[in-house]
């Protein structure tokens, strides 16, 4: 499978919604993370609740998968824990390593298996939750 | 030349604005207009005289009414951003700045765009877009865009396009280029804008290196500098 082909539909639509894409105005946690091999840069702000993330938004400066990412978190990153996207972020990557997609909440990150064979791409795929890892972090000290 | 003006004529310089020192030859009296943000009350026909020695880039004397006038134009560096922290950049930024030009390369792939391998040439890893408008672009700023990838390249020459730059140019096949152009037209670019865009980018000398590559792409800013399009020979 060439690189053109994991753009499929599902990751254009993703990309276009573009869930959560902006800023927050009092953010309890920022963070910024990029892909120094290519360039995609994702920088995520959270607001923690009770453990919980109340809000977060995101910019992107990045390819589609990195994109598609990001609007899955804005959607699906509300009301998890810290622990649940640090779970989700490695059945993620264990999902692109061969593994079956992750079950629950964020099964939708089945989307993603085709990026498997192009191994340059994956880490476009798991920079958004990177970022809101780190800014979960931040928020939580 | 009074103290008052040296020091005005300094800091124009230090702050990088263009400026045209006026002295009267017979009088020896001198002045400073800044060609493109004209102090009110000066002869509209000085000021268009020094517009027109700023904009060619040579200092030229001037028959006003009250007598020859001698222009000297001081204007900031020009400025090159490189977009692409790759092999010809390296060659690129060092041979644009022994030709006197200000260079910036811009990259936000942070692994291209380090310290060592551009050692001694200002380096960005902002987006290209960001990086433009943070310097803003202006009728003496060149573009040349060169990562290979549309996701970075593209927004540069967008905001390229948008601006004065006396030289935007794209490294790339013709049937990169021929790509290109389609996705800048479906962004609105009409034809007229998509032709400034020189692709594939420099002089076609047979260039085979990354230096050569450099040298034909330095050839043809000063070409674009000095010899633009419908105008005399700068």
């Amino acid at each position: 499978m060439s690189a053109d082909d994991i753009y499929h539909d599902a990751l254009v639509r993703l990309s276009r919604e573009a869930t959560g894409a902006g800023r927050l105005e009092a953010p309890g946690g920022t963070a910024v993370v990029d892909n120094p091999l290519c360039g995609d840069r994702v920088t995520v702000d959270v607001r923690l609740e009770g453990g919980k993330v109340a809000a977060l938004a995101h910019e992107v400066r990045g390819c589609l998968l990195c994109q598609a990412s990001a609007a899955i978190l804005g959607r699906l990153g509300p009301g998890s824990t810290g622990e649940e996207i640090a779970a989700a972020r490695e059945g993620l990557v264990a999902m692109l390593d061969g593994a079956p997609p992750p079950a629950g909440r964020f099964a939708e990150l089945a989307v993603f298996e085709p990026v498997r064979s192009v191994k340059s791409r994956r880490r476009c795929a798991v920079l958004p939750f990177e970022a809101l890892g780190e800014a979960i972090a931040r928020a939580g000290r | 030349m009074k103290p008052e003006l040296l020091s005005q004529l300094l800091a124009d310089v230090e702050q990088k604005r263009s400026v045209v020192l006026c002295t009267d030859l017979a009088s020896g009296a001198a002045r400073l207009v800044h060609p493109y943000a004209p102090e009110a009350g000066v002869d509209p026909a000085l000021v268009a005289a020094c517009r027109e020695a700023a904009d060619a880039d040579r200092s030229q004397k001037w028959d006003g009414p009250g007598g020859t006038v001698f222009l000297r134009v001081f204007h900031p560096p020009v400025r090159l951003v490189v977009v692409g922290a790759v092999h010809i950049a390296q060659s690129l930024g060092r041979m644009a700045q022994l030709a006197g030009y200000d260079v910036l390369v811009v990259d936000p792939r942070r692994a291209f765009a380090t310290e060592q391998r551009f050692l001694g040439i200002p380096l960005s890893t902002e987006w290209p877009d960001e990086a433009l408008k943070r310097i803003g672009v202006d009728r003496r700023t060149a573009v040349v865009t060169m990562t290979h990838d549309p996701k970075i390249d593209d927004p540069a020459l967008v905001a390229a396009l948008r601006s004065d730059a006396f030289y935007v140019g794209a490294l790339g096949s013709k049937k990169t280029q021929e790509a290109r152009r389609e996705r800048l037209r479906r962004q609105g670019f009409p034809e007229a804008e998509l032709a400034r865009i020189c692709g594939p980018v420099g002089l076609p000398i047979g260039a085979v290196s990354p230096g050569e590559m450099a040298i034909s792409i330095l050839s043809q800013l000063v070409e674009k500098l000095r010899k633009p399009a419908g105008s005399k020979p700068a």
